[in-house]
């Protein structure tokens, strides 16, 4: 009848059938026999509350049919807990599966359960960067790789130099430059960037990156967070914000990012009339998309309207 | 650096003969918002861009805006080739063409050159998710409850009647509920965070929260509660900011208690209420960006911005929970530079691609930030004045780049992808969030005070927008989709029917 119904070892197994809840169910599933029929014993087993190594195989064979099924993929971590199963086990068979299910919030987070009840992450920062080389954005990737560090405190463990390949790679993979962020300011009780050497360290990786493509967000950003977490006055970075964006040459701006933060280095100086000319300059002509969020920010600087 | 500055200047005399140009469209622009009523024939004919002698001669766009116009597109390139431009590149060169009608794929045009919304198809499309789906939907079977959100959900901002689902509805979701509390995605499957506000959002479309056993969806959301403030997703599953929002709106919706029930085990960490340590939770998700992660130290996501804003405007009225908890002006910023050009759509994080979903995550966030910056000054002076993004870039994207052509409707991503119910739906809402004006009543008030009810989300207006801005933003009536909550994404009048359903109701 089917694979399990077969199965002298499921003989004890009464299995329970989908309840589809009338007979016009909305969105139903013209379930596979076999899905139909897994689903139906797993259903039996977990009333039962059964933890055994049968149940392995039947979670495993579930989720190479549907690797999204969250419910599957917690029973079986809380299944390979109680009946004390090789975690490293697991692991193998979990790399060869996530090879083909990446883009799943589930299997990151049992990957999470298991690394964490084995206390120790060997081969694990290698393996995310297996991953990276299919999908350097997966944002389940690096929250993983973010929970890693902070779990096994890989802070100063090369994990700066990893930020650093992957963005040698790809200067705007804004995910990298988040786990830049994460390593150098993440750790409980960390100066981060308020210590002045690392400042002074974070500012100057930021603004190589922007020589090599101004019109890139990210190392703005990273810069922009390095002024506000340190409380650092922005005046340190008008000569740098010129280089790509001034005033005086209105006509050769080469980076709108560039002009936003001079807008915002004028303000602090109190050059609210100049800072106007910044934000009119993206308003008008160099951000014409965010028209209304620059013409946001000039009003903010409370000139009257004819300055503006 | 220096060979770039020249060949800046190489291009100065172009870029300022186009930037004259821009000025011009943009000064003739505001001249629509201000006529309002005056016929679409006098608005913007003759404008000169370049570009126009290419334009095949039934094409109806009598000027593009100033970010599709030659030297705005041009404007910023860097040599450097890394995969992020290059995927840049590729999706610009794929929407281009759709956003200045270049081509127009078939689709009926208004009067304004831009695709209809294709009402009928996109109906169409939404209804065959309720079909029987054949087995490879298997992957599905644990998100089941979005299908029926979606659907719903889409069907109504579409001004489709959606209770005739209603029997129908109750009798799939009844084995999808644990007598324990809360549904999961099918039968026999745990309840989750999500399955549960995709569940009691379509029931509620469709006029059927009766079937919710309210007491024990108390109790198990109490046992998604964390010490630290923030929600698991499903018990032993993930903590993150989409556990917040879900089961604040559940509870709001269902007007639960926000008291913990006893046997919660955050209470052992001395919470007493579902909202204890929430707000500060979500302010821990706020990055260096501005933005707003799935969990704290995570990147910054648009997705993630719209729970968190949308679950401290349950909290408390926005302009008070917002700023309380949150960097406002980091996060207008962040999400600004999310609208990306020249497609004028949403990504979803800094240097990613448009994608159309995000039009609701990241557009839906609007309503919700300007309220908080207008600290509680009701209603609008004008549209110009208060809106901190482009809704004409948005509509734009929408119509021209997210609409299947052909037989099939339904709506997209992008336009190399195909339709699904996630992308309609979520299209749809941004669409709405783009053509409509949502703002928050002065008088809003954060708790009810006879019973005990979290009301703040329950105090927004929707108004239609004025003939002119029909014309500026470039659609027709028949393009026009409905009100939809800012809050809790489903059509207004659902929500009011919702919060009178239990307003008198105890556990």
């Amino acid at each position: 009848m089917g694979k399990y119904a077969d199965d002298e070892q499921w003989s004890d197994v009464v299995p329970l059938p989908t309840d589809e809840g009338g007979d016009n169910p909305l969105a139903a599933i013209a379930y596979s026999e076999e899905y139909e029929e897994t689903m139906s014993y797993l259903r039996a087993i977990m009333a039962a509350n059964e933890y055994s190594p049968r149940v392995l195989d039947l979670t495993e064979d579930l989720i190479d049919m549907n690797p999204a099924h969250y419910t599957v993929w917690l029973y079986r971590a809380q299944c390979l807990f109680a009946i004390d199963s090789d975690l490293k086990e697991e692991l193998e068979w979990l790399n060869e599966t996530a090879l083909t299910h990446q883009k799943n919030y589930q299997i990151w987070h049992h990957r999470n359960l298991i690394v964490d009840k084995l206390d120790q992450c060997e081969g694990e920062t290698a393996f995310v960067e297996s991953m990276f080389e299919r999908d350097a954005k997966n944002y389940h990737v690096w929250s993983y790789r973010q929970w890693l560090v902070r779990r096994f405190g890989l802070w100063d463990k090369g994990e700066l130099e990893f930020t650093e390949q992957m963005l040698q790679r790809d200067v705007r993979n804004n995910s990298a430059w988040n786990h830049r962020w994460f390593v150098v300011n993440g750790q409980e009780g960390a100066a981060g960037v308020g210590d002045p050497d690392i400042r002074a360290r974070e500012m100057k990786f930021a603004m190589l990156a922007i020589a090599k493509a101004p019109q890139n967000q990210s190392p703005w950003n990273y810069l922009r967070g390095i002024t506000k977490k340190s409380g650092m006055s922005l005046a340190h970075l008008k000569d740098f914000a010129e280089q790509y964006a001034s005033l005086d040459q209105p006509d050769n701006i080469h980076s709108s990012f560039a002009l936003d933060l001079l807008a915002d280095i004028l303000v602090e100086e109190k050059n609210t009339k100049q800072a106007a000319q910044a934000l009119d300059l993206l308003e008008k002509t160099y951000d014409p998309i965010r028209k209304n969020y620059w013409a946001y920010r000039k009003e903010q600087l409370g000139l009257p309207a004819a300055v503006a | 650096m220096a060979a770039a500055k020249e060949d800046g200047n190489d291009t100065l005399d172009e870029l300022l003969k186009d930037k004259a140009r821009i000025e011009e469209l943009s000064s003739d622009e505001e001249e629509v918002f201000k006529r309002g009523n005056n016929d679409a024939a006098n608005v913007g004919g003759g404008v000169p861009f370049p570009g126009m002698d290419q334009l095949k001669p039934k094409r109806k766009l009598e000027y593009l805006p100033p970010w599709l116009h030659d030297a705005s597109i041009n404007l910023f390139h860097d040599d450097l080739e890394t995969p992020t431009s290059e995927a840049q590149q590729k999706t610009r060169a794929e929407c281009l063409p759709l956003l200045t009608g270049e081509d127009t794929q078939g689709l009926e045009l208004n009067i304004y050159g831009l695709p209809h919304l294709r009402r009928q198809k996109h109906t169409d499309f939404l209804r065959t998710t309720f079909n029987k789906l054949p087995a490879p939907y298997q992957v599905v079977d644990a998100s089941r409850p979005w299908l029926f959100y979606w659907t719903v959900g889409g069907l109504s901002f579409l001004g489709e009647d959606v209770t005739q689902y209603r029997e129908r509805l109750i009798e799939t979701v009844r084995p999808l509920q644990n007598p324990t509390g809360g549904f999961g995605g099918g039968h026999g499957q745990y309840s989750h965070c999500a399955c549960t506000y995709a569940t009691v959002l379509a029931l509620a479309a469709v006029g059927g929260l009766e079937v919710v056993d309210r007491k024990a969806m108390w109790h198990w959301l109490g046992t998604v509660k964390q010490a630290d403030g923030g929600f698991r997703m499903a018990v032993g599953a993930e903590e993150d900011i989409r556990g917040a929002y879900c089961a604040m709106t559940v509870i709001t919706l269902l007007n639960l208690p926000f008291e913990l029930p006893a046997e919660a085990p955050a209470r052992k960490a001395g919470l007493d209420t579902f909202t204890d340590r929430l707000g500060e939770w979500v302010g821990r998700c706020q990055t260096y960006e501005g933005g707003i992660a799935g969990a704290p130290n995570n990147e910054a996501h648009g997705a993630y911005a719209f729970c968190a804003l949308a679950c401290l405007s349950i909290l408390d009225v926005p302009h008070k929970s917002i700023p309380k908890y949150l960097d406002v002006q980091a996060l207008a910023s962040c999400l600004a530079s999310l609208q990306t050009m020249p497609e004028g759509g949403f990504a979803g994080r800094t240097n990613k691609l448009v994608d159309a979903c995000y039009s609701h995550w990241v557009g839906g966030c609007w309503a919700l930030l300007q309220a908080a910056l207008s600290g509680g000054s009701s209603g609008r002076n004008s549209v110009k004045l208060d809106d901190l993004w482009s809704r004409e870039g948005l509509v734009r994207y929408l119509l021209c780049c997210c609409q299947q052509p052909g037989k099939k409707g339904g709506m997209r991503d992008k336009p190399s992808t195909r339709p699904d119910g996630y992308h309609t739906c979520y299209s749809l809402a941004g669409l709405s969030a783009a053509q409509n004006h949502y703002s928050y009543s002065k008088e809003g008030q954060a708790v009810d005070k006879q019973s005990g009810r979290l009301i703040a989300a329950f105090h927004w207006t929707a108004e239609r927008p004025t003939v002119g801005e029909m014309k500026a933003l470039k659609f027709d009536e028949e393009d026009r989709v409905g009100f939809v909550h800012p809050v809790f994404v489903l059509p207004m009048d659902v929500i009011e029917a919702t919060r009178r359903q239990f307003a008198e109701s105890r556990l």
